[in-house]
């Protein structure tokens, strides 16, 4: 236990050492003030528009556009977009040390591979988290900051109204779940990555099973709803499930662990095609 | 003993690399483990330390199975497989502490110990990356024994070094035999490394092992003693010597007389270049582990 503890904390230094590392959070670091700066000055579009659409229906005083707002809409994101900076550091957890030829001294240590993988798992997930927290973080608090606070006005199957306070438990509990949903990204990439040694492959692998996941997922045909419980891009939307009314629990949680089992799935097969990899490099 | 083998061997796709290896190490031995490139050395290598898995064939630490002992073994075992390959964005220092940190039990001093031995304390804070590839090599051994091994594996330890660097390593290594008595498992396709190295070597060519033993004695059986001999006239010492039935062979070079004869013979061969007037500068016996190895080999594709 010792040893896996030390393994997954030499493993934070390895990712936090690399200069990959830093280029999501330098990336989201700029552009989400950039965003928010511009909001303030020129307006938010989309939201404006949905507004005025029932403003034959509702009278609303003062304005309705505020940071938490922006903050909902960016976390579309986190479906394509945000996965490459996810994929960038997980696809050469592992790939690189290969092409690096340092598992030739790492694993003639008394350690086993199985703590070795597993510490490199725990490394990656850390990682997942500080940067989708990083972006809730950022994006929660920067739209406050600059656009300003108050209500948060979301569409649910109609209009729902979550006072500030609610609206920041509710961002909460989305970037935890956000954070599960790129874990199964990360965890997909990270077995690519023991398989290959270059970390390109990962990338694309990933992103090129992302695509056509999606694609199938977004198909409105009725064959291909078959698959859909298989493809892990079906529970994607799980982040913004908290923006309901009611908070759907049970469906959450179903999501969670189906996530989770795609999570332990792709980590057993990552440990045991590393345990079984031989080092010729 | 330190480390044996039993019938090792591994197979990639049609070709054994390793072909039924008995190797027998014991302790303080400074072992070579010799052959040309291809032999199967760095993958006997990198079984021993459950790098990549063999075929058949098994193999001990301490007297203990591997199967029994597990990777714990490892704690008293120090390894440098090929080039060593560090984190290059890392310090040299926070590569060491890593390594030490997985190794168990290994306090920070030793760390500052290792660098000194290796000479490399006054780098020990800069990236791997600005290291020349004699001190990656030099900080390679320093990880080998940050743990106290018993024993250290090395393979081809002086690969793409410049001659002092080679200097440098070889004296490395009969530092930790001789001053802290590591027993040393030396990989090498270099002679005179072996020759000037070890006390025994196994030889190994196409996976199997050709011959095992102590160096001195393997030569001295096999009569592969060079008398090299200095004297006034070395041309008229030659066509003299050439003459003499107990002389096995003769041959010159920048004036060095070079003569193959019977370590028993060597007291015969001063008296006759003395009686016949020459001025004897020096008779110094050589070994050649270079002819007994080719010798071997040669044997050996018969």
């Amino acid at each position: 236990m010792t040893l896996l503890l030390k393994a997954t904390w030499y493993e934070i230094i390895k990712i936090a050492s690399k200069w990959r590392t830093y280029i999501g959070f330098i990336t989201i670091a700029i552009l989400i003030p950039v965003i928010m700066f511009l909001v303030r000055k020129y307006g938010f579009g989309v939201q404006d528009n949905a507004l005025n659409s029932m403003k034959g229906s509702f009278v609303f005083v003062g304005s309705l556009v505020n940071g938490l707002i922006v903050s909902y809409f960016l976390m579309n994101v986190l479906w394509v977009h945000f996965p490459f900076f996810i994929v960038l550091v997980a696809g050469d957890v592992v790939s690189s040390e290969g092409a690096a030829g340092t598992f030739r001294i790492w694993l003639t240590r008394p350690i086993s591979r199985f703590q070795v993988i597993t510490a490199k798992f725990i490394a990656t997930f850390v990682y997942t988290a500080a940067i989708v927290l990083f972006l809730g973080l950022l994006s929660v608090g920067l739209g406050m900051l600059i656009v300003g606070g108050g209500d948060l006005f979301v569409f649910d199957k109609g209009i729902l109204i979550l006072s500030q306070g609610e609206a920041l438990y509710r961002f909460l509990i989305a970037y935890l779940l956000a954070v599960c949903v790129q874990m199964t990204v990360a965890s997909l990439c990270f077995l690519f990555s023991s398989l290959t040694s270059n970390s390109v492959g990962p990338i694309i692998g990933t992103y090129a099973t992302l695509v056509v996941m999606f694609i199938l997922s977004m198909l409105k045909i009725d064959a291909l709803k078959v698959i859909h419980p298989y493809l892990f891009t079906s529970y994607f939307d799980v982040f913004f499930a908290p923006f309901s009314d009611p908070i759907p629990w049970q469906e959450i949680a179903g999501d969670v662990g189906k996530l989770g089992i795609f999570i332990l799935v792709f980590y057993l097969a990552s440990a045991i095609s590393f345990i079984r990899k031989e080092i010729t490099t | 003993m330190i480390l044996r083998t039993k019938n090792l061997s591994k197979r990639f796709g049609n070709r054994w690399a390793v072909d039924g290896l008995n190797l027998e190490v014991e302790k303080g031995q400074i072992f070579g483990f010799l052959g040309p490139n291809g032999a199967g050395k760095s993958t006997t290598i990198r079984i021993l330390l459950s790098l990549i898995k063999p075929t058949t064939g098994e193999f001990s630490f301490f007297g203990k199975d591997f199967r029994k002992t597990g990777r714990n073994v490892y704690a008293k075992i120090g390894a440098l497989v090929e080039k060593p390959d560090f984190y290059q964005f890392l310090t040299a220092r926070r590569n060491l502490q890593m390594l030490a940190g997985l190794s168990g039990g290994v306090p920070d001093k030793r760390i500052d110990e290792v660098l000194e031995i290796v000479k490399l304390a006054d780098r020990a804070d800069d990236r791997v990356k600005s290291y020349s590839h004699g001190m990656k090599q030099r900080l390679g051994i320093a990880q080998s024994i940050l743990n106290h091994p018993e024993i250290i594996i090395l393979d081809e330890p002086t690969n793409g070094l410049d001659p002092e660097g080679i200097k440098e390593i070889r004296k490395l290594i009969l530092r930790l035999a001789g001053d802290f008595g590591i027993t040393v498992f030396l990989s090498s396709h270099l002679l005179h490394e072996i020759e000037q190295t070890c006390s025994h070597v196994a030889i190994i060519d196409n996976g199997k092992l050709v011959v095992q033993g102590e160096v001195h004695d393997l030569l001295r059986k096999n009569d592969f003693y060079i008398t090299e001999v200095l004297v006034d006239d070395p041309q008229r010492a030659m066509s003299l010597l050439e003459k003499e039935i107990w002389i096995q062979k003769i041959t010159s070079g920048d004036g060095v007389l070079k003569i193959k004869i019977p370590a028993e013979s060597r007291p015969r061969l001063t008296q006759f270049l003395v009686e016949n007037g020459f001025a004897v500068s020096s008779v110094i016996p050589r070994t050649s582990l270079e002819d007994y190895y080719l010798t071997l080999l040669n044997r050996d594709m018969k």
